[in-house]
């Protein structure tokens, strides 16, 4: 009896702790579809990164970037800086009164610098930011200059970069690069940033931010409303929209399929917009190639391939009809790069969903022949597949597409499986060039779009042999056609840079280093507005439909009902 | 003693469940020969006189996938139900029989294999695995599942290796093996039977568990992938019950028809638990 006793009084207490480490709902934001593994690195400079670093100060919430993208607007919105002015030569920034990190020391222009001067000592995401600015100085205690690199001028990209590099305190983490061997492996976490908000707490259940006692922007931007910020950890998309249609979370980017069918079972869910297609377009999730492995080295294996893939299926189940079947281009049809976008030249060049036209090009165009198991053997005894293609466990919609994918080659003759690891492993093996097929964005929308994403694809220049991390161009793709089309779209007024997008998208649709799968919007914006009122809308538009960058602005405009 | 066997009702129910099964899964397949992983329409189409149980998800369609997922589901539970049939008696027959030291030692390892949960070395056998064919995951269920056949049957020839006509073939020569043969699996063969069958039942589960966290077998559609499929393309939240519920009763029903076999033999074995 005692025993019983004893045990359910341990019960108890353990309930009480367990109860005390919620945060009040009504103080509470609850945000999920950002991290779905346990957090290993709060590292905003490191390889992979938990939220809210993984945009490395893209969120700034912990870390800031010196300006916010806005989808809507397509201009960048001040953060740490309060203005930019572009000169043929420079750029020159100008920072926020009173820019503080969050142990209290000043945040100066000396810290700016220093941030992005990591960039040619370390082999950080932006280290590429070199090959287009000369110089960062410190101008003065409030006003940093970027020397443009005349050689590769890149307005677009230098602008994306003010917006995604986080700024670090230079007094903490110049000691840590003498201490540590390798500055992109340092979990750092304790992390000290200038943003609005600190880490609280991180487990493999959930990531809880606590808002900044003395955040510097508050004379500038207010304070966020919710005091806790909680990012649960969900390893799917399904468990994840079970809890929001239950309105346990208020944020979410998860996919969530007839996502219309949420406000019809009673809880106040939202969208973007009210109807089709709910959401923005700004991306192109595709399959990257690696073109080193033998048979999937051969272009013509690869535009059969492209055939294969039943596309109006993937938008119409995958993607849950919220996007058209996707063109075999590298430009996203609708938004700020329409006018790049070229209709004729794809019907020309392009594919579409045609296992006919693949099976003409493997008997005709290649000689091969199929198997007794029904796959294609090439001449030289290359037998096509079995190839994996791989996307992170959860990710639904991505899974559901690659499934597509596997049948949809099988049908023809292709020999494709599916993978789904957890994201940490399908990230590394891709970005170290260890895949066969991999399932991933390229750079969505931006101030520099559609530039990023060719590089991305087409450009071989940063990225490191097999075995290394890429940020880029994962499948190792060459072709020398390409560096001085993309310095050239670079360097062109955007009235100009048409003609080499759309070279560029000719070379794409040449030699196929990747097959865009779907369209997809830049970030999935879905909302209830049970705690939580005044979330932007299309009707509301004051910040963007974005959970990073400009949508930063989202947390300091919504309020609880309890006020 | 097959007639007594039929006069058995719940024997009879169970068997023909079974039997109803086992048909469906080796002729539904070869009325239809497509490709149960090619889609035949869109996103949840509802039933309809074409497609009996609509489609999934990615536009399969449900009733072929249960024709097809069903023959896997019971394939992969039969090779485990052997594999772990076989090891469980083996190990139970040579421990039972051997006794000394070698008991020790097989009963040390089987009690260590019961306390670790059985799907925690079901998941890391299949993660490290890279390519899952049916045949491979109904052998790591089956090297997971026997050590509870294996205890069973230890106690079981214990008791039998001190009856007089195994000291009879001992006297005559026969060597352990032998022994163990004729003189001891005979007597409990009804009990390894009734073993397998619970294990065969176990087998179809426990793939379904595997299946429905991502780990079923690669590149073919069985009952608990389709399971899995529903779950991540939110059919319940969705209101697609076609593309949930049949999977689900057809495993509920293998399971419950198994058992109810096992329990009838267990009543024509044991005449003590007969009903009058």
């Amino acid at each position: 009896m005692k025993q019983i006793r004893t045990l359910t009084l341990l019960a108890a207490a353990f309930l009480g702790v367990a109860a005390a480490q919620n945060p009040p709902r009504d103080e509470t934001l609850y945000i999920t579809g950002h991290q779905w593994g346990p957090p290993s690195s709060f590292n905003p400079v490191g390889p992979v990164r938990a939220w809210p670093v993984n945009e490395g100060g893209g969120f700034n919430l912990i870390y800031e970037s010196l300006f916010t993208f806005n989808l809507v607007t397509g201009e960048l919105d001040p953060r740490l800086g309060a203005s930019l002015e572009e000169g043929e030569d420079a750029f020159v920034v100008t920072l926020q009164e009173g820019t503080a990190f969050q142990d209290g020391e000043p945040l100066t222009s000396e810290d700016v610098v220093y941030a992005y001067e990591l960039g040619q000592r370390q082999g950080v995401e932006y280290a590429s930011f070199w090959d287009y600015v000369t110089a960062v100085e410190a101008t003065d205690e409030r006003t940093i200059t970027f020397t443009l690199n005349q050689e590769r001028l890149n307005l677009g990209l230098v602008r994306n970069f003010l917006t995604s590099v986080a700024i670090l305190p230079e007094h903490i983490w110049s000691g840590l690069e003498e201490q540590e061997a390798s500055l992109v492996q340092f979990a750092n976490l304790e992390p000290v940033g200038s943003g609005p908000y600190t880490l609280s707490s991180a487990n493999n259940e959930r990531i809880i931010l606590e808002r900044a006692p003395d955040y510097w922007g508050e004379a500038v931007y207010g304070l966020p409303a919710p005091t806790y910020l909680v990012h649960p950890i969900f390893a799917s998309n399904d468990a994840a929209n079970l809890a929001f249609s239950q309105g346990q979370l208020d944020l979410s980017q998860n996919f969530i399929p007839e996502v219309w069918t949420l406000a019809e079972q009673g809880e106040p869910i939202s969208t973007w917009m009210d109807e089709e297609p709910y959401y923005l377009p700004g991306n192109i999730p595709m399959m990257w190639i690696n073109v080193s492995k033998p048979g999937l080295d051969n272009p013509a294996v690869r535009r059969a391939l492209a055939y294969t893939i039943n596309y109006p299926l993937i938008a119409e189940t995958a993607m849950s009809s919220y996007s058209v079947p996707v063109n075999a281009s590298l430009i996203v049809p609708g938004g700020g790069e329409d006018p790049y976008f070229d209709p004729e030249a794809i019907a020309e060049t392009g594919w579409t969903f045609d296992p006919n036209r693949a099976v003409e090009i493997l008997e005709g165009e290649l000689g091969a022949q199929k198997g007794d198991d029904g796959i294609y053997v090439l001449p030289d005894g290359t037998r096509l597949g079995p190839w994996e293609v791989s996307a992170p466990y959860g990710w639904t919609d991505w899974n559901q597409a690659l499934e597509i994918v596997a049948s949809s080659a099988q049908a023809v003759g292709i020999d494709i499986k599916t993978n789904f690891p957890e994201q940490s492993v399908w990230q590394t093996n891709m970005q170290n060039g260890n895949f066969d097929l991999a399932m991933n964005t390229a750079s969505g929308t931006s101030a520099a779009a559609p530039w990023p994403r060719f590089r991305d694809v087409l450009d071989i220049r940063g990225v490191p042999e097999a075995g290394q991390t890429a940020f880029w161009n994962y499948g190792r793709y060459e072709n020398p056609e390409v560096a001085e089309l993309l310095d050239q779209a670079a360097a062109a007024p955007p009235e100009e840079q048409g003609q080499f997008y759309a070279q560029l998208d000719e070379i794409f649709r040449t030699d196929i280093p990747v097959i865009p799968l779907m369209y997809r919007p830049l970030q999935f914006y879905t909302f209830d507005s049970a705690v939580w009122k005044n979330f932007p809308t299309a009707e509301n538009p004051y910040a963007p439909p974005m959970h990073s960058q400009s949508g930063v602005q989202v947390f300091f405009n919504i309020t609880s009902e309890a006020e | 003693m097959i007639r007594s066997l039929f006069g058995n009702g719940r024997f009879r129910l169970s068997f023909s469940l079974i039997a109803l099964i086992v048909v469906t899964a080796l002729v539904g397949p070869r009325l239809d020969d497509r490709n149960p992983l090619f889609a035949v329409g869109g996103r949840y189409d509802e039933p309809s006189s074409q497609i009996w149980l609509g489609t999934d998800a990615i536009g399969n369609d449900v009733f072929l996938q249960l024709m097809h997922g069903l023959g896997t589901s019971l394939y992969i539970g039969l090779v485990a139900g052997v594999v772990a049939t076989l090891i469980g008696v083996a190990i139970g027959t040579l421990s039972g029989y051997i006794g000394g030291l070698l008991d020790e030692i097989l009963m040390g390892f089987t009690n260590i294999l019961i306390t670790v949960p059985t799907i925690v070395i079901l998941v890391l056998l299949s993660v490290a695995l890279q390519n899952r064919s049916t045949l491979l995951l109904g052998v790591i269920i089956g090297v997971t599942s026997w050590p509870w056949t294996a205890r069973a049957v230890r106690a079981q020839t214990s008791s039998l290796k001190t009856r007089e006509h195994v000291d009879v073939a001992k006297l005559s020569g026969a060597g352990t093996f032998g022994v163990i043969m004729r003189e001891i699996l005979p007597y409990m063969m009804s009990y390894v039977v009734m073993a397998f069958v619970l294990q065969l039942s176990s087998g179809v589960l426990n793939e379904a568990g595997l299946s429905l966290l991502g780990l079923g077998p690669s590149q073919s559609i069985s009952l608990g992938k389709m399971l899995q499929s529903a779950l991540q393309g939110e059919a319940l939240r969705t209101g697609a019950y076609w593309a949930i519920l049949p999977q689900t009763i057809l495993l509920s029903v293998i399971a419950f028809s198994l058992l109810l076999l096992q329990s009838s033999l267990d009543e024509f074995f044991n005449p003590r638990l007969r009903r009058r």
